[in-house]
């Protein structure tokens, strides 16, 4: 299926990306078009989530508050921006209400809770020693700490740049601030990663 | 070629170099450059550590039931919904309408009673006032409220045919 396509919306043509036109037909009322954007969408909501707030849970009911939200607006839904700007718009703006809400608060009680929630990583060999998990967990949840430790935008930044490969103009969309604002986000962000975690190398 | 390093808007240069997104041309003279310059080299290895290190941290797969759980919320929504609109829809459709109409009624024969009371007093004398006007207010009083009884009447009629 094309990425990108072209639409005559209003007499002016438009570029618009798939998602966009999925969710013009989910304005029309298809359910089907829902289940697709849901399905391709899910899981980066859901891990960017998790990165921001560091609790499974919380970004699972989270994410599940991005999906309603997004549902919710079908009808006055209008293709303005590509449409993971909007999805990850309204995500961030939940993380940081949720991180706003209980700042500080539990944030270690998560990171010592969700150590145990995470998946043993599957390392080259097939049966981890003991010590191999030790390592890694410890390096896990050093990075952990770090980005948890950034300020809510660098994080956003961070992690829309690493992990949701997103270009800078798209991240200043959803952060709603200039392209170079996001530049210097990021750049001091992994300014302060790297004073982290350069010895990991 | 300048140092990224003292620019901001320049070190984006490096960032796409360490995250491979960088043309093989601005690959090849950064790589130049960073064979002079120590702070650059620093920044690279820094930043590809920094990379590998953030590679590592895999987010748990999302649980199962997700879509479940998401589709029963929205059906949830959408039959509240329904259930505060469907009482109110058959009587809104059956004797909506009517109902308004008989309101509008009574406001304006209200206003047509009123309006001796409110109206501004005529330069005329005042009994040749009440001959003159007064008989035509009655009169549209009077078939106002036939009207109104009429209408009425046609209410219960709808209303009694709804029942059956």
């Amino acid at each position: 299926m094309p990425e990108r396509v072209k639409t005559d919306m209003g007499g002016a043509t438009a570029a618009l990306d798939y998602d966009a036109e999925l969710m013009l037909r989910v304005k029309e009322g298809d359910g089907a078009s829902f289940g697709l954007l849901l399905e391709k969408h899910r899981s980066p909501v859901v891990h960017f989530l998790y990165r921001m707030v560091q609790n499974h849970a919380v970004a699972e009911e989270l994410a599940q508050e991005v999906f309603l939200r997004v549902y919710r607006s079908r009808s006055s839904y209008e293709p303005t921006a590509r449409f993971t700007t909007w999805l990850f718009r309204i995500a961030t703006h939940l993380a940081l209400n949720s991180l706003r809400d209980g700042k500080n608060e539990r944030l270690q009680e998560r990171l010592d809770r969700d150590s145990a929630e995470m998946p043993a990583r599957q390392v080259a060999d097939s049966r981890p020693s003991v010590e191999q998990k030790m390592v890694y967990q410890a390096r896990l949840e050093e990075v952990r700490q770090a980005v948890a430790a950034l300020p809510e935008k660098q994080r956003a930044a961070v992690l829309m740049h690493k992990y949701e490969e997103m270009e800078y103009s798209q991240i200043a969309r959803v952060l709603r601030c200039s392209e170079s604002a996001v530049k210097s986000l990021l750049f001091r962000a992994y300014e302060t990663l790297r004073a982290r975690l350069a010895h990991m190398a | 070629m300048k140092c990224p390093i003292e620019t901001r808007d320049s070190a984006e240069v490096l960032l796409a170099y360490c995250t491979r997104k960088l043309d093989a041309e601005r690959t090849a003279t950064l790589e130049r450059h960073m064979e002079i310059c120590p702070a650059c080299r620093e920044f690279a290895s820094g930043q590809r550590a920094v990379w590998e290190a953030l590679d590592a941290w895999e987010a748990a797969p999302v649980r199962l039931d997700f879509d479940r759980r998401l589709y029963r919320r929205i059906d949830r929504e959408v039959s509240w919904w329904q259930l505060l609109v469907r009482p109110l829809r058959p009587t809104l459709v059956r004797q909506g309408l009517p109902i308004a109409a008989a309101a509008c009624l009574v406001v304006v024969a209200g206003l047509l009673l009123e309006r001796p009371a409110s109206a501004p007093p005529a330069a005329e004398p005042q009994s040749a006032q009440v001959e003159a006007v007064q008989p035509d207010q009655v009169e549209h009083a009077l078939d106002a409220m036939h009207m109104l009884g009429e209408f009425s009447y046609r209410v219960r009629g709808d209303a009694a045919d709804s029942k059956m």
